[in-house]
């Protein structure tokens, strides 16, 4: 039976079942490991190959330079470049989380390289004291390394993101360690690295602050190697007399002990998931431990390179790319030899199907009640399986059962599938990133894109992320990004058509960010060709000031109506251009303009009145001056004495004069004229009168104010200089006597002569000034018969303003009087009856 | 009753936009940590007392305290401002900041930006030296519920800004607000703008869609039907005109702010001599929400009806047997007492201002400028009124009036009255003039007027209105139906087509888009009358119509449009849009210069 072959591969180590399938036949040629320096990237990642120059080898038919080569995992080639490096030799090597190479070199150089093998600048140096005292051995973790120097310091970069090195605290130890390992920022309580160092015959903790000696019964002498989990929870040390120890990481209790025949420190050691650890020496089997029962031995007749990963360790020889893995619990239910579970009886019930047995429905009715369970079992089984058949196998077993399952999520067959198809994709060997099931889900699909489009694999990437309904952005934007700076030979229009092409399948994506691209390529002018594609003005703008297109800029902002951004690219241009260059842009174009002169009447005065006259408005130069006449007048040092007076006469004078160039101005040229006489005859006022009342009233209120002061001469004065009219007149002069009640002086006035615009002014000024008996004085004069009556009917004679209505001959007056006594005496009496029927005895 | 208005009645979620400027709010005060100054803009002050009680502002640590020229005095070291974008307020914080470092005051500064931070008031603060020293942030408050229909985006300055300056950050601030709305409730299908500035907001909204689209296929209908966009310039009579129904006079008179009157509380009735009280004047007094729209002729009825039933209801009370649930009906009633008597209290004094000669005068001398049929009488009027010294905003708005229904003054006319004006009112009315000559609406003749057509096409003035019953929007001024609201009304009704022709009478372009996922699935006149089965939201509730008004709107077009929307046949509730609530009176002062 085809389920006996697949049990029939996994090795038991005590109840656990291990399996080792190769993944790939290496492809690469000629390459051995035991000769070269190997950085294996954790995630089916690529990896990185150098000639070893701490070990003397023999060379072959190839040049004595060295070559940095990178491999994907199946040993296709990526990339390779000539290490000349000065620094000394390659002490450290490995793969960030973010898939770049740390090389780090004696003198503490670090060169860091992308998965193109191109060298990312800037180099960086651990420091002075790593630089005089040589770097001897590195321990890396995902995104940090700490280094230890021949003088016994330690420096640790924490992030390679931020590459800021800093050195941890001194031993104080005189022997070298004899290993050590990083307790990662994210496992630690401190949140930062911790150094666990065997020296002497103990282990101590170092971080930045302090050195700490472990205590602990797994410490007992010694220690000759160690390795941390992948979660950071546990600690494998192999002791100088030969055992392989696991501990707590904090050193609690001994989880497995076991005594290895040599007392020889393996040369790697490395956990396979949290189940097991695998022991390496380049002569012996490689050896595999688990907290109880007889360890495994695997054969090999390579060197080897074992690549810890989450699941599992791959291992890597020569020839091949293996997996070992602890057979996943559903695998183990349905292909164990002998297993009776729902799940291995459903996957036999499909091959009966297949063959037309009625065994099939047997099997069925045996498992009816477990069925979902078995379903779930073949499902979850088919994600671990690289076989790309037996993948297919077990989803069908699941699809059979699942006919007969009435209430199963239906979306997890589909589900897996979808997941299963993006697997097998990266899991190509020209892709070659072969992840299992719980590596992906740990790794995410966005990081998963992420790597695939720094390796230059677009296509897939966006097939991948259209797939699995991700934002595609990221895809396209990497993808125009490296087509540009691939592409300096394409001419600008057939690029950006090439460009345009692609960028237009993601719906909101920022043109402006390919553009500021091309640019930083030196492609100024496809910046500006994709700029223009930009929707955002936001984005657009800033980015077409960066490349000097200033018109543009200019334009797309006004039209963007945000006159944010078009107060940005004025200030920008402001900045940058003579002024006369700069009102030359704004001059012509409404909006830039308008904001401008808004900004600077509030803040750049003088530099407003340049622009004015640059473009020969000197009416607004006028009303300018005008204006700051006015802030004089306001400053509180002109109000006493009046020195200030004479700046003030002058700027209006000035303005005047502006006003006087342009014919449209008269209006203004004789207001300013008459202006500047009025603040001349109310200085002079004031002197006379010795009161500083008069400046910065109207000419009417002057006029008043010397009535009410009884300089009648003065008030004629002003009446003559202005050419005031008869009528304002005799209403000013009727007000201001009324106002100091001087009535017989106001009936002198009244007969002077005719009064040109009647006896109203006289009527209404007694009536306001409440004084009936004045305004009967007049109100018999009033010409037209319903002034009278109206008249009349203000004072409250009613009589009299009906007889001058009837008299008037005009019904529609004295229905309206009537009216209007009616409803005055309802209105006053209206409000006071409202509330007397509101007032309730004991409520209010 | 408090002064933020209850929003539960609201035709759109209005509290969820107001509870989210609330959440906005108390995270900027909560992420700075500790005890800090919040220092607020006076006005911006106003708009938030209808966003929050400044009184919860306090469990954040917060001294409170109002800008001003004044450097700040607090004990604490944290200073935070929270401002609208403003040129002429960085002066203040400059030289706050200049008076702390000389005062060897060490601060910490913020500035929060409202609605958002702007270039050039950084510019300044870089130009003072003190922009390094400040951190900087926006609070995004762009709208501001009024009340339950009322949306204002507290613009005070955007007519004169974009009508005298050319200034037009005011129009991106509406077309940024609606674009918000849409983002809650979909975006507007159908969008129809009159006057330049309208059509603009227009396409500065189609923009931001373009640039950052709401996604529409979250929202299964969008809850706004429509959006209608007037801009202030086609119509600058009605806000020129006195209002006359309930609230609209008590703004004239009393000035309505944040939806409060400030009144002394004598004329409440309550004996605190000299003592302010503010009196709120929202829909969440029952009573007020009955008579704001109503002219005030009728307020004054059916106060005086109610007072007679409650008074006749005692009588009963106090003569006959009365059953206990009778007896709990009257005591509900008298739980509207204190609303009546607030009513009341403000209907008399109101009446001391309506009853005067000189107010009825001027209404009449409005009337018959809108009536446009005798120039002469009108001009002379004005100019005694110049003459008399009255006040220069009542003159100003009648002569707005009267020059923008002749389209201009002849030159002759225009000089004499700007002269008597600069000698009754003093020269620096110079700059005033020229600003409402810029904004056109105090200028030289130089075309006809076409306002006889449009008050003729449009009917604009309605004979024999009863106030009481009214069957026209002209009830609001007591006969002249108000011209924006008209536009609305045929905007609504059957889009701009049919009117095409009255419409280029008036000044500004005009629009009409379709926008959105609807497009096709609406034909273009869905719009057309209450039969249309697609305008009607499955729930049952009525489409949405919202009215923008760019440059501001009077309590009585308001009262117009609750109107119409109240009439039998229409299909949709209103809700209104506006830059601010305004009056002839607030809207002539912006056009005032201020110097120094």
């Amino acid at each position: 039976m085809a389920n006996v072959s697949v049990a029939a591969e996994w090795q038991l180590l005590y109840n656990r079942y291990y399996r080792k399938p190769e993944l790939y036949p290496m492809r690469w040629k000629h390459v051995d490991l035991s000769r070269n320096k190997v950085a294996c990237a954790p995630f089916g990642g690529p990896i990185a190959v150098i000639r070893d120059d701490s070990k003397i080898v023999q060379l072959y038919s190839e040049s004595a330079l060295r070559k940095l080569r990178i491999f994907a995992s199946s040993g296709v080639l990526i990339s390779d470049t000539v290490w000349k490096h000065p620094g000394g030799r390659l002490i450290g090597m490995s793969w960030t989380e973010d898939q770049t190479l740390i090389c780090i070199v004696q003198d503490g150089t670090v060169y860091r390289y992308n998965v193109h093998a191109e060298l990312i600048e800037p180099n960086v140096s651990l420091g002075k004291e790593c630089f005089e005292q040589n770097v001897v051995e590195c321990v890396f973790w995902g995104n940090g390394v700490v280094c230890l120097t021949e003088g016994g310091l330690l420096f640790c970069i924490p992030d390679f993101k931020v590459m800021r090195p800093c050195q941890l605290a001194e031993t104080g130890a005189e022997d070298l360690p004899n290993c050590m390992v990083v307790v990662e920022p994210k496992y630690t309580v401190s949140g930062n690295v911790e150094v666990l160092a065997g020296i002497g015959d103990g282990i101590l903790t170092v971080d930045e602050d302090g050195v700490h000696r472990v205590e602990g019964e797994a410490v007992q002498g010694p220690v000759q190697k160690m390795v941390v989990s992948w979660d950071g929870k546990y600690l494998a040390i192999f002791t100088h007399d030969g055992r392989i120890l696991v501990t707590d990481i904090n050193f609690e209790g001994v989880l497995l002990e076991y005594n290895c025949e040599s007392a020889l420190p393996p040369e790697q050691l490395a956990w396979c998931g949290l189940d097991s650890v695998l022991l390496y020496w380049d002569d012996t089997p490689l050896l595999m431990v688990g907290p109880r029962g007889d360890p495994l031995h695997y054969f090999y007749d390579e060197p080897l390179v074992l690549i810890p990963e989450c699941d599992g360790v791959r291992i890597l020889s020569n020839t091949s790319m293996d997996f070992l893995q602890r057979v996943p619990d559903s695998t183990v239910s349905i292909f164990k030899i002998g297993s009776t579970s729902p799940a291995a009886l459903l996957y036999d019930a499909l091959d009966h199907f297949d063959r037309r047995s009625a065994k099939a429905d047997e099997n069925l009715r045996l498992i009816r009640s477990s069925l979902p369970e078995a379903v779930e079992a073949c499902i979850d089984a088919a994600g671990h399986e690289f076989d790309v058949s037996r993948q297919r196998t077990l989803l069908r077993a699941a699809s059979y059962g699942q006919a007969f399952c009435s209430n199963f999520q239906r979306d997890r067959i589909q589900e897996m599938c979808k997941t299963l198809r993006v697997l097998n994709a990266v899991r190509d060997p020209e892709i070659a990133i072969l992840l299992s099931i719980n590596q992906y889900k740990l790794l995410t699909p966005s990081v998963l894109i992420a790597r695939l489009i720094n390796a230059h694999h677009h296509l897939l990437a966006l097939r991948i992320s259209e797939y699995v309904g991700m934002n595609q952005e990221v895809v396209i934007m990497h993808w125009a990004c490296s087509k540009i700076t691939a592409s300096l030979a394409i001419p600008d229009a057939s690029l950006l058509e090439i460009l345009l092409d692609k960028l237009k399948l993601c719906r909101g994506i920022s043109y402006a960010a390919v553009a500021a691209h091309a640019d930083k390529n030196g492609r100024r002018k496809l910046a500006a060709m994709l700029v223009e594609h930009e929707p955002r003005s936001s984005k657009q703008v800033p980015l077409l000031l960066s490349i000097g297109e200033e018109d543009a800029a200019l334009i797309k902002a006004t039209e963007s109506g945000d006159t944010d951004l078009v107060y940005l690219v004025l200030f920008h241009i402001w900045k940058k251009r003579p002024p006369l260059e700069f009102f030359g842009m704004i001059q012509a174009r409404p909006l830039p303009r308008d904001l401008f002169i808004s900004y600077a009447r509030c803040y750049k005065h003088e530099f407003l009145k340049d622009f004015f006259l640059s473009t020969g408005q000197l009416q607004e130069v006028a009303f300018l001056l005008w204006k700051e006449s006015w802030e004089l007048g306001k400053n509180p040092m002109a109000s006493k004495g009046s020195p200030l007076h004479g700046p003030r006469i002058k700027l209006i004078e000035k303005a005047q004069h502006l006003f006087s160039e342009t014919k449209e101005h008269t209006f203004e040229f004789k207001a300013a004229e008459e202006h500047a006489k009025l603040l001349r005859i109310q200085h002079e006022l004031e002197v006379i009168t010795k009161q500083a009342i008069f400046v910065d009233s109207s000419i009417s209120d002057t006029i008043r104010t010397c009535i009410v002061l009884g300089n009648h001469r003065a008030a004629m004065k002003v009446k003559t200089e202005f050419k005031v009219s008869e009528k304002r007149w005799y209403w000013l002069k009727v007000f201001a006597l009324a106002t100091i009640r001087d009535w017989d002086a106001l009936e002198k006035f009244s007969k002077e002569k005719r009064p040109p615009i009647g006896y109203r002014p006289f009527v209404e000024a007694c009536i306001d000034a409440d004084e009936k008996g004045e305004a009967l004085k007049y109100i018999p004069k009033l010409a037209d018969p319903r002034e009278r009556a109206e008249a009349y009917a203000r004072i409250g004679m009613a009589k009299e303003a009906a007889d001058a209505a009837s008299q008037a001959k005009d019904g529609e007056l004295l229905g309206r009087l009537k009216l209007t006594f009616a409803q005055n005496a309802a209105a006053s009496s209206l409000f006071d009856t409202l509330r007397d029927r509101l007032s309730f005895q004991g409520v209010s | 009753m408090a002064q933020i208005p209850n929003l539960d009645n609201s035709p759109l979620n209005l509290k969820s936009l107001r509870e989210q400027s609330q959440r906005d709010l108390v995270k900027i005060l909560k992420d700075i940590r500790g005890k800090k100054c919040l220092v607020i803009e006076p006005k911006l002050g106003g708009s938030l007392s209808l966003i929050i009680q400044t009184s919860l502002l306090k469990e954040y640590g917060i001294e409170l305290r109002h800008l001003s020229a004044e450097p700040v005095q607090t004990d604490f070291t944290k200073v935070v401002y929270l401002i609208p974008s403003q040129r002429d307020l960085m002066k203040f914080i400059s030289s706050h900041v200049h008076s702390d470092i000389s005062k060897g005051l060490q601060r910490e500064y913020y500035i929060y930006f409202v609605p958002r931070r702007e270039i050039q008031c950084e510019r300044i603060l870089e130009e003072e030296k003190v922009h390094h020293l400040i951190t900087i942030g926006e609070y995004p408050l762009y709208v501001v519920p009024l009340d339950e229909d009322i949306l204002s985006f507290e613009l005070d300055l955007a007519y004169k800004e974009c009508q005298v300056d050319g200034d037009t950050g005011s129009l991106w601030h509406i077309a940024k607000a609606i674009h918000k709305l849409e983002s809650s409730f979909g975006v507007i299908p159908n969008v129809r703008a009159k006057g330049k500035a309208s059509v603009l907001v227009t396409d500065i909204l189609n923009r931001m869609q373009t640039e950052e689209p709401v996604n529409s296929s979250d929202m299964a209908v969008p809850e706004i039907n429509t959006l209608i966009l007037i801009d202030r310039e086609v119509d600058m009579v009605t806000p020129m005109c006195s209002q006359l129904t309930y609230e609209g006079l008590l703004d004239e008179f009393l000035r309505i702010h944040n939806g409060s009157v400030e009144l002394d509380s004598s004329i409440m009735g309550v004996q605190q001599e000299g003592k302010k009280i503010k009196v709120p004047l929202n829909s969440s007094d029952k009573l007020f929400k009955e008579i704001r729209d109503l002219n005030f002729e009728v307020v004054v009825q059916v106060l005086r009806q109610k007072a007679t039933s409650m008074k006749q209801d005692y009588t009963e009370m106090t003569t006959t047997n009365q059953t206990v649930s009778e007896l709990k009906d009257f005591v509900k009633k008298l739980n509207s007492l204190p609303e009546m008597t607030r009513h009341i209290n403000l209907a008399q004094h109101l009446s001391t201002f309506t009853s005067k000669p000189s107010f009825l005068a001027k209404l009449d001398m409005e009337h018959t400028i809108v009536e446009a049929s005798s120039y002469d009488i009108c001009f002379e009027y004005i100019e005694e009124m110049i003459q008399k010294q009255e006040s220069l905003i009542n003159v100003l708005r009648l002569l707005i009036l009267f020059s923008v229904t002749n389209s201009g003054l002849p030159k002759k006319h225009f000089d004499y009255l700007r002269r008597e004006l600069l000698h009754s009112y003093g020269f620096e009315h110079m700059a005033t003039l020229n600003n409402l000559e810029k904004a056109g609406l105090f200028k030289r003749q130089e075309s006809k007027s076409n306002w006889l057509t449009v008050k003729r096409a449009l009917q604009l003035v309605v004979e024999d209105t009863d106030t009481a019953n009214p069957n026209d929007i002209a009830y609001v001024f007591s006969g002249y139906a108000p011209l924006s609201i008209r536009l609305v009304q045929h905007a609504v009704r059957s889009g701009w087509r049919p009117m095409e022709e009255i419409l280029k009478l008036l000044p500004g372009p005009h629009t009409e888009t379709k926008r959105g996922g609807f497009t096709s699935s609406q034909s273009f006149d869905a719009l057309q009358g209450a039969s249309s089965g697609l305008d009607k939201i499955a729930d049952g509730r009525r489409s949405l119509v919202l009215v923008v008004f760019v440059g501001g709107v009077t309590f009585a077009e308001i009262s117009a449009l609750r109107f119409l929307s109240a009439q039998e046949g229409m299909a949709y509730d209103l809700i209104i849009g506006t830059t601010k609530i305004i009056n002839g009176h607030s809207l002539v002062e912006t056009f005032f210069e201020s110097f120094g």
